[in-house]
């Protein structure tokens, strides 16, 4: 069976809030009898400084979704608008250089560059985007600051630093470009309870200060006292979309998530 | 940002300890090649430091009608009157008589412990390589060279002391001999002085020259040992006593023919004909060809049958043996090139995350892949020739012979790191997912 292509639409208009749109995404790996069908249609808009987390049983389809949302992967099917551009419509898009621009990435594991100092971790990014000289010294040392990571640390390499250092100095780095949107896989996965709202926190602080929409994957129910957004997936597809307050109880109602109108 | 600095620098002892195992194998390489362009330059210096432009040898021999491969390679031997008839061809500028030959002198060269280790397989005491007792053999071999004092054949520099003024008993040797200005050495029936010493003046077997005139070579060299005198003196007188009774008027005649004949040193080995300028080669060469017991070569003729006479097969080995190195060094830099390549699969799937374009990854390990290309073939070259001086043969390697090993070199370097790139860009940006 032959791969369908993405539709090609023309710009779409979108409100200034929104941070990325998607319009009937969906995912297929294989042909014939392994035909996969890791992410059915899904309508989701997540908005600047909202923190939404992505919850859901192994083989739910979150990562795909992360995938596809951080342009990792391209889509069977759908649309995805960030930024206003429909990103598959028309001439190939510079994928490489939307990721290192609109998009910034958590992990579970910090994955820090192991040759590069903590700052010239962050710098990577930003070098990879063409800035260069002071504004780019200067952007770094705004962001160390500002993740509490000490000039004398941020000469250290990964692998001399502590695990919360090396999440910080990884929150950094996805910050260096003021992303449009952070997506984080799993940073909690390895941490307890304490390290884990720290980290949490810190994401619910760049989305406020920055601007950024946060979306985080995963399984940690301790975390969903933080967040703006819980999406269940199941199966593919959206199961419920709830929105939640930082105190932990639900602001609204589960709603139902196909088919989705938000906005 | 230079991502490849930034990995050498955090990644040092494992880049440099295997840029310098690299350093090493290309070291080898080059002194291979060194060894094969020192049997050559030992093939051809003592023909060419003579600057003559014909050799003139016996003709027959092992081959007739082509004429022997003499001096150097095997036996030629002339009457020693011919050289003053060449001289007086128009357009021979000088004709120098030639004699040669391989000596020894009693001397102890003592091995060294590699060599006794590397011949007799000494930690294992297997005596693989050569038979018991090879270090009883305390004797220096060299090729003695007798020439007429003033004309062409002599030593072409001297380095210490001078050259032969005299008609007797002083020599000129090459500092491989070991000799030193002053020295008295033992050769045959008679004690020489060591005048004067020069360089780099060696046979094909790279067995060290030492000069002398032409009268005390063709002495030592062709002069009757004196047991043997007596005893061919004696038959000669009992054949007198014979012809007493039955031809008693030939005697003197028979006597004089046997004396001259056990007297007899005015042979020589070979002709070195220096031509004067303009001279035409190919005519002068015609005529010493009309006389029938001559033949003539050209010094590149005499080089390259001194070259294919002797060494040609070793010189074949060597070679062959350069090229399978040539290929294993490339193979094994490759492999560790593309192995440091595959080892950062993760940090490459992690750039491409963050936005590097593939240009980015590409110039990261080619830079790195260039850099330890290019500093192992200068470290490799180095070592190279710090080791020639204590090599017992020649070993020359050429600027020509880096430059060749820094092309090759960068070339494997840059093949192998695009193909391991290729690969390694194959890397699924997703795997950094951790829950995929």
């Amino acid at each position: 069976m032959s791969t369908p292509q993405p539709k090609a639409t023309a710009p779409i208009e979108m409100p200034e809030s929104f941070a990325i749109q998607t319009e009937g995404l969906g995912k297929v790996y294989g042909k014939g009898a392994n035909r996969v069908e890791a992410v059915k249609g899904i309508d989701l808009v997540v908005r600047s400084g909202d923190l939404t987390v992505i919850m859901g049983p192994s083989g739910s389809g979150k990562t795909t979704l992360l995938t596809l949302l951080g342009l990792v992967d391209q889509p069977t099917t759908g649309r995805l608008v960030l930024g206003g551009r429909d990103i598959y419509a028309g001439t190939p898009p510079d994928l490489a250089h939307i990721r290192n621009t609109e998009i910034g990435f958590v992990f579970q594991t910090p994955n820090l560059i192991p040759f590069l100092t903590a700052k010239e971790n962050v710098l990577l990014p930003l070098s990879f985007a063409g800035v260069r000289g002071k504004p780019a010294e200067d952007r770094v040392q705004k962001l160390l600051d500002y993740l509490e990571i000490a000039e004398r640390r941020a000469q250290h390499y990964p692998n001399q630093l502590s695990g919360g250092e090396q999440q910080r100095v990884a929150v950094a780095r996805a910050l260096a470009n003021n992303p449009r949107i952070i997506l984080a896989d799993e940073p909690t996965a390895s941490l307890d309870t304490d390290r884990a709202l720290a980290v949490v926190r810190l994401l619910r602080r760049v989305s406020q200060t920055n601007g950024a929409a946060v979306l985080l994957v995963t399984h940690d129910h301790r975390l969903l006292g933080e967040v703006d957004e819980v999406i269940e997936m199941e199966d593919g597809r959206i199961a419920s979309r709830r929105v939640v307050g930082q105190d932990g109880l639900a602001r609204s109602q589960a709603r139902s998530a196909q088919p989705e109108s938000d906005g | 940002m230079n991502l490849a600095f930034r990995d050498i620098r955090y990644h040092g002892f494992k880049f440099f300890s295997s840029t310098l195992g690299v350093s090493l194998l290309i070291m080898v390489v080059v002194t291979i090649g060194g060894i094969i362009r020192g049997v050559i330059l030992d093939s051809s210096t003592l023909i060419e430091s003579t600057g003559a432009e014909l050799w003139v040898v016996q003709k027959n021999g092992a081959h007739p009608g082509v004429g022997t491969y003499g001096p150097f390679v095997e036996i030629s031997r002339l009457p020693e009157s011919i050289y003053h008839a060449i001289s007086v061809i128009p357009g021979v500028a000088e004709a120098g008589p030639i004699v040669t030959a391989w000596e020894h002198v009693p001397q102890i060269m003592r091995p060294t412990p590699l060599m006794k280790f590397m011949y007799l397989n000494a930690l294992l005491n297997t005596q693989t390589m050569v038979k018991p007792g090879w270090m009883a053999v305390p004797r220096v071999r060299f090729i003695v060279v007798g020439y007429e004092p003033g004309r062409i054949g002599g030593p072409p520099v001297i380095v210490a002391g001078r050259g032969i003024e005299a008609s007797h008993y002083e020599i000129v040797a090459d500092v491989k001999t070991g000799f030193h200005v002053g020295q008295r050495v033992r050769l045959g029936n008679f004690d020489y002085t060591v005048v004067g010493l020069t360089r780099h003046m060696v046979g094909f077997t790279a067995d060290p020259v030492i000069y002398m005139s032409l009268r005390d070579a063709q002495n030592y060299l062709f002069q009757t040992q004196p047991d043997l005198l007596r005893s061919e003196q004696a038959v000669a007188r009992q054949h007198a006593a014979q012809l007493a009774a039955t031809s008693p008027r030939l005697i003197p005649a028979v006597v004089a023919h046997d004396e001259a004949r056990l007297a007899n040193t005015l042979y020589i080995n070979a002709i070195a004909v220096k031509l004067r300028p303009g001279a035409n080669v190919q005519a002068i060469a015609a005529h010493i060809r009309r006389w029938e017991h001559l033949a003539v070569y050209t010094d590149a003729q005499a080089v390259n049958m001194q070259l294919m006479g002797s060494n040609r097969l070793i010189l074949f080995q060597l070679a062959l043996f350069r090229d399978i190195l040539v290929l294993i060094a490339g193979l094994v830099i490759g492999i560790i090139i593309y192995s440091f390549t595959l080892d950062k699969v993760h940090e490459i799937a992690i750039l491409k995350l963050l936005g590097a374009r593939g240009g980015v990854v590409y110039r990261m390990i080619l830079q790195e892949a260039l850099f330890m290309g290019i500093v192992s073939a200068l470290v490799g070259s180095a070592l190279e020739l710090l080791s020639e001086p204590y090599y017992p043969r020649r070993v020359v390697a050429t600027s020509g012979d880096i430059v060749q090993m820094l092309v090759a070199m960068s070339v494997v370097a840059a093949v192998a790191s695009i193909l391991a790139v290729r690969r390694a860009m194959r890397i699924d940006p997703r795997s950094v997912l951790s829950t995929r």
